[in-house]
């Protein structure tokens, strides 16, 4: 049993699809209007059927009004450090601090290659994920006096000037799933962001998850607490139960409440591009979930 | 984006330090007018990223242009292309680029571009290049909402020559002097020219300092081109300024320099690239075309042509698709086939057509979608005016409010005008009838190009054709349709494992011929199993459950699933997605007025042959019965069911269906796709195509419209001397 106390979070993942144009931006509004934390979008540059991610952040902040936004994650491989960065900072400034930054080290490498990306092995982009969260915590970093120097091996900058600050502090939310980039998540970002279909054990699997990020944060000397854990979850609202998120809203709401309470994730983000769907989740599940942990915690 | 008939165009340069400060005077200028607002890329002073700036101004105006200035040539162009298609097709095709070379990043430039346009370029296959940007397979698109221009800036010389002999347009400033931009700009045209360009392909643009007055720079107009203006603001930027510089534009500049130049100096409309004139097919007027129709309209170089050159089911090439945005340009569309009259010409509404030709090999296109609204005449009446490029989805989720809905087809992705001028048997059908039975008036424009309205007492004769062989007298740019009040419904998928294929239809036509007129079934059989989809018009669950019963009852159920939901769920379960037809169909239409164990046997050796892959009845019956046979050009009101084939090779699918042939009553023209004049006899008995070939011999004397079950051929053939 695992809690880290922390308040809860709910958004959507939602299709960045640019077939049908503006779809991906009225499900933000959606999910804005509905009271939801956050919007998250995938980020695969190397797909044409998607619009791309940042440009659509930026397009959908400035369409909604209290929600969050992410990459859900960003493909770091594809873009450059210092100005992810600052065009994080920028949507940030204009949206009053609502975009927060979901981060991946690198995924479909053939796509990534095509596209005149670098390919790098599972260790080398560890490492590159690394490089660039110095870069980007030193781009945003306007209150150190002097340039931004990080020497990397995959990416460096020297004598960069510094800037835009960001209107808050965007949390850095790394999505992970083995040992050693999880103890990385756990020692520099401030959330991870694993999608649970990619958990064979499902959300057991959180269990020996958690201990690597745990020990990570540890060993860097700051509290587990520090990292907030999101989860990516699917699911379908139904009449009967067939599984688990695969039923009516109170079957849902135990379910996520059982989750936070054992192993302490505090961010639901559900893959939905349905309005029904999202209002349905915004309406009947995140509410209920917060009053019963509120409820087990005290 | 463009102005035609203005000589000069405007633009601001944000040149702010907050990003806050810069979308306000991008709302300013779009405000008084402006035509563009340049956001350079790379500032030294880290203020903010010009990308996310440029989009979130996107997101905040409606009109002015969008330019990403000063772009570094070294930045990866696979991402930027994506990126900026997908802004273009958010902010509906107002993008641009303009790149800020300079000798170190010059050579990359033209690279950049090339690769730029072949991922814009979605009618040809992945991307790979060698040179300063390196990309092997990329996947290219999305197709931008329009050609997004590419400029390129600065005054190096080596820029100068990939500007002229590459670029869209030219980017300089005054800062070196009047003199020294005269000169870039001679260079510049003499660049276009050793190219084998028009030098009016060009946009020129100036970038002003914040100082000075438009007075100055007619001489840049009327000997040099420049189209384009642009000042730079920022935060210093006197209040009033961006309207005073607009007003002594238009009073110093622009009114001078139209009277000043000479008749053709300035192209008309924007022209396009040299490699993309190469690309037309011969025989089509392509400059000739109206000034309104040349904005819209997509040719084979153009980056839209990927999206636009093949239906749902049909691959295509057209040489020119024209895309009126009115009635009035619909007109001058149909002006332009008359002119064209040795080529194919096909009308595209939803591009779903299979008799319907509404794509095509180096002919016309003239594409309705644009014109798709669906607006609310009569509250009590129900009376609803909708435009032929509306979707199916479209109209049902527009009526879904009031609680009503219009019987259509099975599939929300058809558009409106095809469906309606020639039949909708949908699942509304049995209770509802037609959809043509539902239209009470019709707009066309005729072969002439005079705009009529039919109605049952005006034109009554054009208004019984149009609902059954509309496609052949015009091209209709608006439907009044009465709607029916029409709760949720229920909605069925039913999936059966089927051993005796024959025996299976039987005991379906006679479940169907018994069912209460509210269910409407739609059967497909194949592959040992079958599927019915069925809609019952009840949104009381024990009626739609009895309803049903009998067809639960026919074979084994592997899969079932019913919901009570809105028509208008059904109309919008598969989302939106692009035309990438390839070949040609090849489709059988047949009806009967029963299922006999003939009709059941010939159908089962048919789907036994493998000769196709699609095997469909809908059903029919019921209200669609209640019309007289003459009442509509559709005449076969006996009909109780509409079978629809599908194979991949004609002769093998009409050696099979050759046996069905002789036991159908007619046939439904939207499922057929062989265009042979023996077909008209089969979806028009005697009578009618009589009267229809009297009616077109009349209207259509010229045979125009002939992309649909044509009936001026015969015509043609029967008036020949014998």
């Amino acid at each position: 049993m695992t809690d880290y106390g922390q308040d809860l979070l709910f958004g959507t993942f939602v299709t960045p699809d640019n077939q049908a144009v503006h779809h991906a931006v009225e499900q933000a509004v959606v999910a804005d209007r509905a009271g939801l934390d956050l919007v998250t979008f995938q980020d695969h540059p190397y797909v044409a059927k998607f619009h791309d991610t940042w440009t659509l952040i930026a397009y959908a902040a400035a369409r909604t009004e209290r929600v969050h936004l992410t990459a859900n994650v960003t493909n770091l491989p594809l873009r450059q450090p210092a100005l992810l960065a600052r065009s994080v900072a920028t949507a940030d400034l204009l949206s009053g601090g609502r975009i927060e930054l979901g981060l991946g080290a690198g995924a479909f490498w053939d796509g990534i290659e095509a596209m005149g990306g670098r390919r790098l092995g599972p260790g080398e982009s560890i490492t590159a994920l690394e490089e660039a969260v110095a870069i980007i915590r030193g781009t945003w970093d306007t209150d150190t006096r002097g340039a931004l120097t990080v020497e990397g091996t995959y990416y460096a900058v020297r004598g960069a000037k510094r800037g835009p600050a960001p209107a808050h502090p965007p949390g850095i939310w790394i999505g992970a799933y083995k040992p050693r980039i999880l103890r990385t998540t756990g020692r520099i970002a401030d959330g991870w962001l694993p999608s649970l279909q990619y958990l064979p054990g499902g959300v057991a699997d959180l269990a020996t998850l958690n201990e690597h990020l745990d020990e990570g944060a540890e060993a860097a000397g700051r509290s587990p607490r520090d990292v907030r854990r999101f989860l990516n979850i699917a699911g379908q609202f139904g009449t009967t139960s067939r599984g688990f998120l695969q039923g009516p809203p109170d079957q849902w709401v135990e379910e996520l409440t059982d989750t936070t309470l054992t192993y302490g994730t505090s961010g639901y983000i559900l893959a939905s591009d349905d309005t029904a769907t999202t209002e349905l989740f915004a309406a009947e599940v995140a509410p209920a979930v917060r009053d019963e942990v509120r409820r087990a915690r005290a | 984006m463009t102005h035609p008939g203005r000589v000069v165009r405007l633009g601001i340069q944000l040149d702010h330090r907050d990003p806050g400060a810069a979308l306000a005077a991008a709302q300013r200028a779009e405000a008084v007018g402006y035509d563009y607002v340049l956001v350079p890329d790379g500032r030294d002073d880290a203020a903010y990223d010009a990308w996310t700036l440029l989009s979130w101004v996107a997101a905040r105006t409606e009109r002015i242009g969008l330019v990403a200035a000063s772009l570094d040539p070294l930045r990866s162009p696979t991402v930027l292309a994506r990126s900026a298609a997908g802004l273009d097709l958010l902010a509906s095709g107002r993008v641009a680029l303009a790149f800020g070379a300079t000798t170190e990043t010059g050579a990359a430039l033209a690279d950049h571009l090339t690769v730029l346009r072949r991922m814009w370029d979605t009618s040809a296959g992945p991307v790979s290049h060698a040179g300063h940007h390196r990309v092997t397979g990329a996947e290219p698109g999305p197709t931008p909402a329009h050609a997004i221009p590419v400029w390129v800036g600065g005054g190096e010389s080596a820029t100068v020559e990939t500007a002229g002999g590459l670029a869209d347009g030219w980017v300089g400033s005054l800062d070196a002097g009047l003199e020294q931009l005269a000169e870039r700009l001679r260079l510049l045209a003499l660049h276009a020219t050793a190219a084998g360009r028009d030098p009016r392909e060009l946009q020129r643009v100036v970038v002003l300092g914040a100082t000075g007055t438009p007075a100055d720079l007619g001489p840049l107009v009327v000997e040099h081109g420049v189209t384009t203006f642009v000042l730079r603001v920022d935060e210093t930027t006197a209040s009033g300024r961006l309207e005073s510089f607009a007003e002594e534009s238009h009073s110093q500049l622009e009114e001078p320099a139209r009277a000043a130049l000479a008749e053709g100096v300035i192209a008309a409309r924007p022209l396009r690239r040299a490699d993309v004139r190469a690309r037309r097919r011969p025989g089509i007027d392509y400059d000739g075309l109206p000034e309104s129709l040349a904005a819209h309209a997509v040719e084979p170089g153009d980056p839209g042509y990927g999206a636009v050159r093949s239906t749902y089911l049909r691959g295509g090439r057209p040489g020119l698709v024209l895309r009126p945005r009115s009635v009035a340009e619909v007109v001058e569309a149909v002006g332009v086939a008359r002119r064209h009259p040795h080529l194919p010409f096909g009308i595209r509404s939803g591009g779903h057509g299979i008799s319907g030709r509404s794509t095509n090999d180096g002919g016309l296109v003239v594409d309705v979608g644009a014109l798709d609204r669906i607006e609310v005449l009569d509250e009590a009446r129900r009376l609803v005016r909708i435009e032929p490029g509306a979707r199916w989805r479209q109209v049902a989720t527009a009526l879904q409010p009031h609680g009503w809905a219009l019987t259509s087809g099975d599939y929300g992705g058809v558009g409106v005008g095809g469906l309606a001028t020639a039949g909708g048997i949908g699942f509304l059908g049995r209770l509802h009838g037609l959809t043509i039975d539902h239209l009470r008036a019709v707009e066309l424009v005729l072969a002439d190009g005079s705009q009529v309205r039919a109605t049952a007492s005006e034109l009554p004769d054009l208004f019984w054709a149009v609902r059954g062989a509309g496609a052949n007298f015009g091209i209709a740019t608006a439907f009044e349709f009465a709607v029916d009040e029409v709760p949720d419904i229920g909605w069925a998928q039913l999936a059966f494992r089927v051993d005796d294929p024959a025996a299976f239809l039987v005991e379906f036509g006679r479940v169907t011929a018994a069912a209460p007129r509210e269910t409407t079934p739609n059967l497909i059989l194949g592959g040992g199993g079958a599927q019915i989809m069925a809609m019952v018009a009840s949104d009381d669950p024990d009626v739609v459950i009895a309803q049903l019963q009998p067809f639960a009852g026919l074979a084994p159920l592997v899969q079932q699933q019913v919901v009570i939901a809105p028509y208008a769920a059904v109309m919008n379960m598969f989302p939106e997605a692009p035309h990438h037809g390839v070949g040609e169909p090849v489709s059988r239409s047949g009806l009967v007025t029963r299922i006999t164990p003939e009709v059941a046997a010939a159908s089962a050796r048919l789907l036994s042959s493998g000769a196709v892959h699609w095997f469909q009845l809908r059903g029919m019956g019921g209200a669609i019965g209640d019309l007289a046979r003459d009442a509509t050009a559709f005449a076969h009101r006996d009909a109780a069911f509409s079978i629809a084939a599908m194979g991949a090779n004609a002769q093998r699918v009409d050696r099979e269906w050759g046996e069905l042939r002789p036991l159908l009553s007619g046939s439904y023209l939207s499922f057929e796709s062989d265009p042979s004049p023996d077909r008209l006899a089969e979806a028009f008995p005697p009578d009618t195509l009589a009267r229809l070939q009297a009616l077109k011999a009349e209207l259509d004397p010229d045979n125009l419209f002939r992309d649909n079950f044509n009936l001026g051929a015969l015509a043609a053939t029967s008036r020949r001397p014998a």
